[in-house]
């Protein structure tokens, strides 16, 4: 009889199986946000409440009564301005307070307004979870399950900063930037893109999800710099009044950057050869500007500069072994190589390399507004210095014309001497 | 254990039942437009579907009849006890039967023959690069982990010059029209998948590869990788849309240029959003 027994439960184990893995409402059990590092740990350099638990407790407590304490029980400060007061973060609402808070399913609008029973909404969090948690971490720390394993990591949200995009330099993204972003992924690293993948309206959900880790990321700094200044023991330390004068003051600068973006006055020039040779010799530091460019992109924009470590060092410290011993490599090299790599970090600590302009990639797209961007505002916390105080509109797009120019006439810089003649130029176009 | 014959018997008809019920179904049946269930799209699509049509008429046969044979003799042969715990019918012993043997290794390898022959055309017409149709490609599909990067001529009519137009995972080409793309791979091996077409061919790193196909419906399809090119293989899932005529088709593509060649904006920020 033990052997019917078996096949009895054999069928039944398959049915439970099949029944379990494929709903879409299954969902993983308590998420936890990580903390910064400073908040429990000493890093030399920055404010850290190492050692300072009733510090640590109040910061905790602050950041759970604006933001919720999990995933899974969010919050929405008012003033946040996230459309709807962030009502499209999640599938569900918080009503009540505290630990009696219950949750309350959100239902997508019928025509008339109210609520359809049949749609649920996936909300901002369900579809960051399903996409972008692996590599952005739950935290939105860049230190998802997959990021140990990508280079460049991915984006640490928790600083406000954004590489790429239309304001001014170390202001917040403008939420059309995110949205480029998402929807087209960031060419030559592993950040995908979604637009095949996500509706229009799912992206918009998961912007403001980006956003809301965004926020809680940057108003845990504050707290913890503002306690950094406060004595351990003094009971009125962040007191609700300063907690809400810190998170508005997060919540606006992303209101004010929805107001910045940076709109060329002037269109671009024409790509004729004579703004793509002013081009080159902006690049190529012989105007009396005297850009740096080459500096760091090198002289044939290899992304090879003299200012960054060399291609060898650096391959051999990024992928020259396990990455956790990267340390040691590290430490192997000599004084002066060390100092510059530590200059040369991005501002999230990571390792960086200047582009290479030869191979048509460009990360935050390949517009020419987008590459006027990069070139006039810089790329926030990421070594490239804004230009647009050092030289003129015009000059910007003779630049951006070079730029977009040299992956198909790479001569442009190996003959960078002589004027290219163009019949060889034909030539290389038509042999590739 | 008669009841094991039964078992058997059912496993048997749960089987056919899903291959009868499957035509009945588009979710079951092959990838067809939405509400056309048997309605193939592609030229390559209709030839496929009857090579794979008559190899599931061969092999739906065979499995009907060895299951039948199977079901039957577990049933008629089963071991059966005395009153004394011994087997009424005693076993028999045989070295086998030669004839039967040849008959059941030629007709199968006579089909496989059939098969092998029958294919071949189709075969030729989808892959030999002498049967590419004689027309300019109409973009060149790079794919890279973990994404299809599609690159089309642009007003110059290159390809590979500045002014290309770029776009990911975002295939675009026009109904009852001969489509030729070439296929390159940037990192490791990949496959790009047309289910809708039926169009299926691996892109290998330093190979330029030629793929050709047509579609007889407009509409809005998919592409897909077909071979694990590591974690992130899932991702690259694009679009692929079709377009009713030739003049749609360059009305998409200039919205993209012009959107390519954007160097201002034009409305003001924030037009885009919700
Ligand atoms: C395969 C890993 C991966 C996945 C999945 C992923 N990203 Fe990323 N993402 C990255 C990497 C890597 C970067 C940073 C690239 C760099 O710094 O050059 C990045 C950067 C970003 C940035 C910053 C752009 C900027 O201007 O600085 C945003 C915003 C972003 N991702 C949002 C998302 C969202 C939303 C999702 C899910 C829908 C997602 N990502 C999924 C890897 C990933
Ligand atoms: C101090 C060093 C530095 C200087 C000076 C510099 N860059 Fe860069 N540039 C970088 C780095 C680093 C990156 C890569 C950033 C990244 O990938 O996160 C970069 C990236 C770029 C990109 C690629 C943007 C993209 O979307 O992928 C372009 C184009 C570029 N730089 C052009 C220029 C031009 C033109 C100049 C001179 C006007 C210039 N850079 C000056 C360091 C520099
Ligand atoms: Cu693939």
């Amino acid at each position: 009889m033990t052997r019917s027994r078996f096949v009895a439960g054999l069928i039944l184990g398959g049915l439970v199986l099949t029944s379990s893995g494929c709903s879409d409402t299954f969902n993983a059990g308590p998420l936890e946000y990580v903390s910064a590092v400073t908040l429990t740990q000493d890093v030399p350099g920055k404010t850290n409440l190492a050692g300072k638990q009733p510090l640590q407790d109040k910061v905790r407590a602050a950041l759970a009564g604006l933001f919720g304490d999990s995933p899974q029980r969010i919050r929405v400060p008012e003033g946040s301005g996230l459309p709807g007061g962030g009502i499209y973060l999640a599938s569900y609402k918080l009503e009540g307070d505290g630990a009696n808070a219950r949750r309350k399913r959100i239902y997508r609008p019928r025509a008339d307004g109210t609520p359809d029973p049949s749609r649920p909404q996936a909300g901002g969090y369900a579809i960051y979870r399903r996409n972008c948690l692996h590599c952005h971490g739950v935290s939105g720390a860049g230190d998802g399950p997959t990021a140990p394993y990508l280079f460049p990591i991915p984006r640490d949200f928790r600083q406000g900063l954004f590489k790429f995009t239309s304001t001014p330099n170390g202001a917040r993204p403008h939420r059309d930037d995110l949205r480029r972003t998402i929807k087209n992924g960031l060419h030559g690293t592993s950040m995908p893109a979604f637009h095949a993948l996500l509706s229009a309206d799912e992206i918009e959900q998961v912007i403001d999800y980006v956003i809301f880790l965004s926020m809680r990321g940057e108003t845990e700094l504050m707290l913890i710099e503002e306690a950094g200044t406060a004595d351990e023991n003094d009971p009125d330390a962040l007191e609700e009044e300063v907690v809400k004068e810190l998170a508005d003051g997060v919540f606006n600068k992303w209101k004010t950057a929805q107001e910045q973006v940076m709109n060329p006055s002037i269109a671009r020039t024409p790509a004729t050869r004579e703004s793509i040779l002013r081009g080159r010799d902006l690049f190529l530091g012989r105007t009396k500007e005297k850009l740096e460019c080459a500096g760091c992109h090198g002289m044939l924009a290899q992304g090879d500069g003299a200012s960054f470590v060399s291609k060898e060092v650096f391959d051999s410290i990024v992928f020259g072994g396990n990455p956790s011993e990267r340390a040691a490599r590290l430490s192997a090299l000599d004084e002066k190589t060390r100092t510059l790599w530590t200059q040369k970090l991005d501002v999230w600590g990571n390792p960086l390399r200047p582009a290479n302009l030869n191979r048509g990639d460009y990360k935050g797209g390949r517009r020419p507004i987008d590459i006027y961007w990069r070139i006039a505002k810089g790329i926030n916390g990421a070594q490239m210095p804004a230009h647009d105080s050092t030289i003129n509109e015009r000059q910007i797009w003779d630049l951006v014309n070079f730029v977009l120019a040299l992956p198909y006439e790479p001569e442009l810089l190996t003959e960078a001497g002589n004027e290219p003649q163009r019949a060889k130029l034909a030539d290389t176009a038509t042999a590739r | 254990m008669r009841n094991w014959s039964i078992l058997f018997a059912l496993a048997a008809i749960a089987s056919v039942a899903a291959f009868l019920y499957a035509p009945f179904s588009a979710d079951w049946w092959l990838p067809n437009p939405p509400d056309q269930t048997h309605h193939v799209i592609s030229a390559f699509g209709r030839e496929i579907d009857n090579l794979f049509l008559i190899i599931l008429f061969i092999t739906g046969a065979v499995f009907i009849g060895t299951q039948v044979v199977l079901v039957y003799s577990s049933y008629k042969f089963v071991d059966e006890m005395d009153e004394h715990g011994k087997p009424k019918r005693a076993a028999t012993y045989s070295h086998g039967n030669n004839r039967l043997e040849v008959i059941w290794t030629i007709i199968p390898g006579a089909i496989l023959v059939f098969l092998a022959v029958y294919q071949v055309g189709t075969w030729a017409s989808i892959k030999f690069r002498s049967a590419a149709p004689r027309v300019a490609p109409l973009a060149e599909i790079t794919a890279r982990q973990f994404q299809w990067v599609i690159r089309y001529p642009g007003p110059d009519g290159r390809l590979n010059s500045p002014d290309d137009l770029v776009v990911v995972n975002d295939f675009h080409f026009v109904k009852n029209k001969q489509t030729l793309i070439y296929l390159k791979s940037s990192d490791v091996l990949h496959s790009f998948y047309l289910p809708h077409l039926r169009i299926k061919q691996d892109a290998v790193p330093g190979l330029t590869i030629p793929v050709w196909f047509d579609s007889d419906t407009a509409g809005s399809f998919e592409i897909a990788c077909a071979e694990l090119c590591g974690w992130g293989h899932y991702k690259m899932r694009g679009k692929v849309t079709i377009h009713e005529t030739e003049t749609d088709f360059q009305r998409w593509v200039s919205d993209q240029l012009t959107e390519q060649n954007k160097s201002q904006l034009t409305m003001t920020a924030g037009a885009e959003g919700r």
